[in-house]
């Protein structure tokens, strides 16, 4: 099977997942797994798990918030770019209104009720709004 | 409560009953009505009709937390339009207690080069203005001047300066006020504000609180209802919280996703990607600066009251302190957008910006176009501190930058200059983030990210019908985004309470039970939206008269062409939908 490579960033807490840590508070490991692997696929192989991980990117486009992650069965290609970040990042709403997801990601927001016009997506803030 | 009216043609004083009309205004709903009545729209910013006003919000001065803001206000030499810029410090919740409700600058110094201070006490229950020669403390850099007023003024004061960008008459020049360890670096930046100050001939404003009675509160049971369901938002949202996002890497938590998004200008504007970006941002700094002290720092509070407490302090290899506070938008401006990524060099540059009294995005944008124009390289962290010491020294070259970006722009005949209405754009792309963008160019304040923030959930809900990635969907959301923001603004609070009162019904209720409480109105959502829009209108007519109309409310013809990698889009907002922003309030 044809083998690809990942271009994969790991920022603040989660650099500790990505080997040598590249810089202070960041890793940047190469990563080889077979192509067409899956996100799901490239946490597992990094020892990450999903809910460790906020806000995620794939290419530049947004792919998972805190609490929301349509993106587990999102099949990767040679040299896609992914990053996780931590989960006391943000993105607010306002700097992101327009931004670029990828497909699964914009479905998720737009089938939501408030069509994912907040600023986080889990724990105290969801039950409240509910 | 008193209205302070400052003459420094006659160096007199007038301490007025406020009008009742007035009663329920605070912060930018206050500065801006006061210069749209008293400020000739058409008069010089920096001439004898222009006025500064300053203003606490409504509940600053209270327990509420976070609401330590003090609005100026002004017509702007960088924009020629409408200006309110605002910082958090002990100077604002000072004059709140003080009863001042506004405190106005207006008249024209008889004598050139000579500087005047204030300094307000309480005369029993009225406020009293002083007078003294504050000459001496012109022409130095502030870490120089700050130390001198608490020795002539005591400890116990909070102290409004400007320095010595807006002495020379920059479009670029903030008002500085003192953050809680007494250094001069909580700015009012935007829009060359200190230069107005400077007009006036006037150098300090000091405050000395001693006797004040401290801010009426008409139904203490609704304010402090409201006040502790605030206090509750901001102590579980992921962001706000204790040791949360911002509490643990300051706002340059978002240079790395920017850059991730494709978001970050980078070198002039011309990609939004910058390589260097992990290397100077929030979780670099968080993790330098561990390496450096030998232990997790974690940030602190501008102000009296802040439960969220985003403010950094940057720390040099031998651990002592750099600078204090390495923002987002000063990390990126003075960083990305000038391809520099040390982070040590970046933080000289952000130190000597609080020193010289500089708009740090001003003053990174208006390096950034000189890079492009080829003045020094983009990179050479050396050659931009140079720049940045020669604005402050005004040389030449250095009161070109201190014009900011646009003047930039045409000293050197550099097209790519990013800026709406005259003021240099923040750190989020427009080609990439296209909502932000509809606000860039419609913000009656110029290219300003801090416009268009947030909006009552239960507003949302109607507004969600849209589509919101539609051009009127976009129009419309920033629309009702500029207008909330406008009332937010007015309160007092810090915008930062918009992650928990949007993601947190309960804390939006408690920031309208907060205001209800100290003014014993019965604001709903929808009256805070009217309440902004009101503002919005006010501002918006005032540019119109100065002659700043619909047709400024445009991005820079660059971005409609150039597309900007990785996503490679350009900014195609119709200017219809721009037009709707404002011609639908």
């Amino acid at each position: 099977m044809a083998v690809m490579t990942l271009d994969v960033w790991l920022y603040g807490d989660l650099t500790r997942y990505g080997g040598d840590s590249a810089g202070p508070g960041y890793a940047n490991p190469k990563v080889q797994l077979p192509e067409g692997a899956t996100v799901a696929e490239l946490l597992t192989y990094l020892g990450l798990p999903t809910d460790e991980r906020g806000i995620t990117f794939i290419n530049g486009d947004l792919s998972a918030m805190p609490g929301l992650q349509p993106d587990l069965s999102h099949s990767l290609k040679d040299n896609d770019r992914i990053a996780f970040f931590h989960l006391t990042s943000m993105w607010p709403f306002q700097y992101r209104h327009g931004a670029a997801m990828i497909g699964e990601m914009k479905e998720a927001m737009f089938s939501s009720d408030d069509q994912g016009l907040h600023h986080a997506y889990d724990g105290p803030n969801k039950d409240e709004r509910e | 409560m008193w209205f302070v009216r400052v003459n420094m043609t006659d160096l007199s004083a007038s301490i007025e009953e406020a009008p009742e009309a007035y009663k329920i205004l605070g912060g930018r709903g206050l500065t801006s009505t006061l210069v749209a009545q008293e400020v000739p729209p058409k008069s010089h910013a920096l001439g004898p009709n222009n006025k500064l006003v300053f203003a606490p919000g409504i509940v600053t001065g209270t327990s509420a937390p976070t609401s330590a803001r003090i609005s100026v206000g002004g017509k702007s030499p960088l924009t020629g339009g409408i200006k309110e810029a605002n910082a958090g410090t002990s100077w604002a919740a000072d004059i709140a207690v003080m009863g001042i409700q506004a405190l106005i600058v207006e008249g024209f110094p008889k004598e050139k080069g000579k500087y005047w201070g204030i300094s307000v006490s309480m005369d029993g229950s009225k406020p009293k203005v002083e007078f003294f020669d504050a000459t001496e403390y012109a022409g130095k850099p502030l870490p120089q001047v700050f130390p001198d007023v608490y020795a002539r003024f005591g400890d116990r004061i909070s102290i409004c300066s400007i320095g010595m960008a807006a002495e020379h008459g920059y479009g670029n020049s903030g008002v500085v006020f003192n953050d809680q360890a007494k250094r001069a670096s909580r700015y009012a930046g935007r829009g060359g504000l200190g230069a107005v100050m400077s007009s006036k001939g006037l150098k300090l404003i000091v405050l000395k609180r001693e006797g004040a009675p401290g801010v009426k509160i008409v139904d203490h049971a609704l304010f402090d209802q409201g006040r502790k369901n605030m206090i509750e938002a901001l102590r579980t949202h992921a962001i706000t919280k204790p040791k949360g996002g911002l509490n643990t890497y300051g706002t340059a938590v978002l240079v790395n996703i920017m850059n991730e998004a494709g978001g970050l200008p980078t070198r002039n504007f011309s990609s939004g990607r910058f390589e260097g970006a992990p290397k100077i941002a929030g979780e670099a700094i968080f993790e330098t600066n561990k390496q450096r002290i030998g232990k997790e720092l974690y940030n602190h509070a501008c102000s009296p009251g802040c439960i969220i407490q985003c403010s950094n302090t940057f720390h040099k290899p031998d651990g002592t302190e750099h600078t204090s506070c390495l923002e987002y938008e000063s990390d990126w401006a003075l960083g990305a957008d000038c391809g520099i990524d040390n982070l040590d060099q970046i933080a000289e540059m952000n130190e000597l910006c609080n020193n010289y009294g500089l708009d740090t995005i001003e003053t990174g944008v208006a390096i950034g176009a000189a890079m492009e124009a080829g003045v020094i390289p983009f990179g050479d962290g050396a050659g931009a501190i140079d720049l940045v010491h020669q604005m402050g020294k005004g040389t030449p070259l250095g009161r070109i930058l201190g014009g900011g970006a646009e003047m930039v722009g045409r000293a050197f005949g550099v097209t790519r200059i990013p800026t709406v209405k005259g003021q240099a754009m923040p750190a989020y792309e427009p080609r990439a983030v296209k909502g932000i963008g509809i606000t860039y160019a419609t913000t009656t304040m110029g290219a300003d990210h801090t416009a268009g923030y947030t909006i009552a959930p239960e507003i949302l809900g109607v507004m969600g019908k849209q589509d919101p990635l539609s051009p009127e969907g976009k129009a419309a959301l920033s629309r009702a985004f500029q207008a909330t923001t406008a009332f937010i603004d007015s309160s007092g609070h810090c915008l930062f309470i918009a992650f928990a009162i949007l993601d947190i019904a309960a804390g939006y209720q408690g920031m309208l039970d907060e205001c209800n409480g100290v003014l014993g109105t019965n604001w709903t959502a929808q009256d805070i939206l009217d309440y902004g829009g009101k503002i919005l209108k006010i501002e918006r007519a005032f540019n119109e008269a100065a002659g700043i109309g619909k047709e400024a409310d445009r991005m820079p013809e660059f971005m409609k062409t150039e597309p900007l990698p990785p996503h490679n889009q350009v900014f195609d907002v119709p200017d219809e939908a721009l037009d709707s922003v404002f011609g639908d309030l």
